[in-house]
């Protein structure tokens, strides 16, 4: 790659980022996932399919007596250029806006094992903390 | 009360968080990184911001200085356990995103390029460990 290219760092010269396999590999992504934790009072579910180029994903966070579903939103994935068992994956990254609260995801597969990371900022002046959260799940379909 | 999951719907006693874990020098764990060599995250008035040094052909490449958001583990807890921030280079962009795990940051990277080079928008996951003086 050139090294006429803008750059902050050599990862951002590492030719695999020319290679269209670099953001292949998504089956591992895509279904429908249920929290490991069945006690969890974050997300419980999350649904992720292809739509073109894109990725859409649906989230459910965990309810009183049911699942709150959150509005669904689309994203582009992102290559990873670390290698898990021989294989490149890719994450996704998107945010959710409620008006009262942003979440800030992503997602990755890690051995079979969907991670979520959230970072939920609060934008009602509820006087609740900022915090983050990693969830784990499995594939249910 | 709003919430979109049930863990937000708690009351909150003030925004203000004890950020103590995070100031400091933050070593990547991995000599051989092509990324984020260092990190240097200062307090100031109570306010944190993040220094980046990251691995170039010919030495480090200092990103400079940009705040810090912080975060909790929980909506009541009150001490800072995370932060996110951002770098506009102009020809792509930086996303950070850090939590700290038993004593180690665990940085999420996320860079987005904007200058039609084709070149692939990519995730990088790094470990740091807090220098010790």
């Amino acid at each position: 790659m050139s090294s006429e290219l803008g750059f902050k760092q050599t990862g951002h010269l590492d030719s695999a980022l020319l290679d269209p396999a670099a953001a292949s590999n998504v089956e591992k992504l895509l279904g429908r996932w249920a929290n490991t934790n069945r006690e969890t009072g974050g997300i419980a579910e999350c649904e992720i399919q292809r739509d073109g180029d894109q990725f859409r994903i649906e989230i459910f966070g965990a309810g009183e007596n049911e699942l709150i579903p959150w509005p669904p939103v689309r994203t582009k994935a992102l290559a990873n250029l670390e290698e898990e068992a021989g294989q490149r994956t890719i994450a996704l990254a998107a945010t959710f806006e409620f008006g009262f609260m942003k979440s800030e995801i992503y997602i990755r597969v890690n051995k079979g094992v969907l991670v979520i990371v959230l970072y939920n900022t609060f934008q009602d002046d509820s006087g609740r903390s900022n915090y983050l959260n990693r969830e784990f799940f499995y594939r249910t379909k | 009360m709003q919430f979109a999951q049930l863990s937000d719907r708690v009351d909150g006693n003030g925004s203000v968080l004890d950020v103590h874990a995070l100031p400091g020098v933050w070593i990547n764990s991995n000599p051989n990184t092509t990324g984020i060599a260092r990190m240097v995250m200062s307090e100031s008035d109570g306010k944190l911001s993040l220094q980046v040094f990251a691995v170039g052909p010919e030495g480090l490449i200092d990103w400079g200085s940009t705040s810090v958001k912080v975060f909790a583990g929980l909506p009541t807890s009150k001490v800072g356990a995370g932060f996110t921030c951002n770098f506009d280079f102009g020809f792509a962009e930086a996303e950070l995103q850090g939590m700290i795990m038993k004593g180690l940051l665990v940085l999420a990277q996320f860079h987005r390029f904007k200058d039609n080079s084709n070149r692939a928008d990519f995730f990088v996951r790094e470990y740091f460990a807090l220098e010790h003086d």
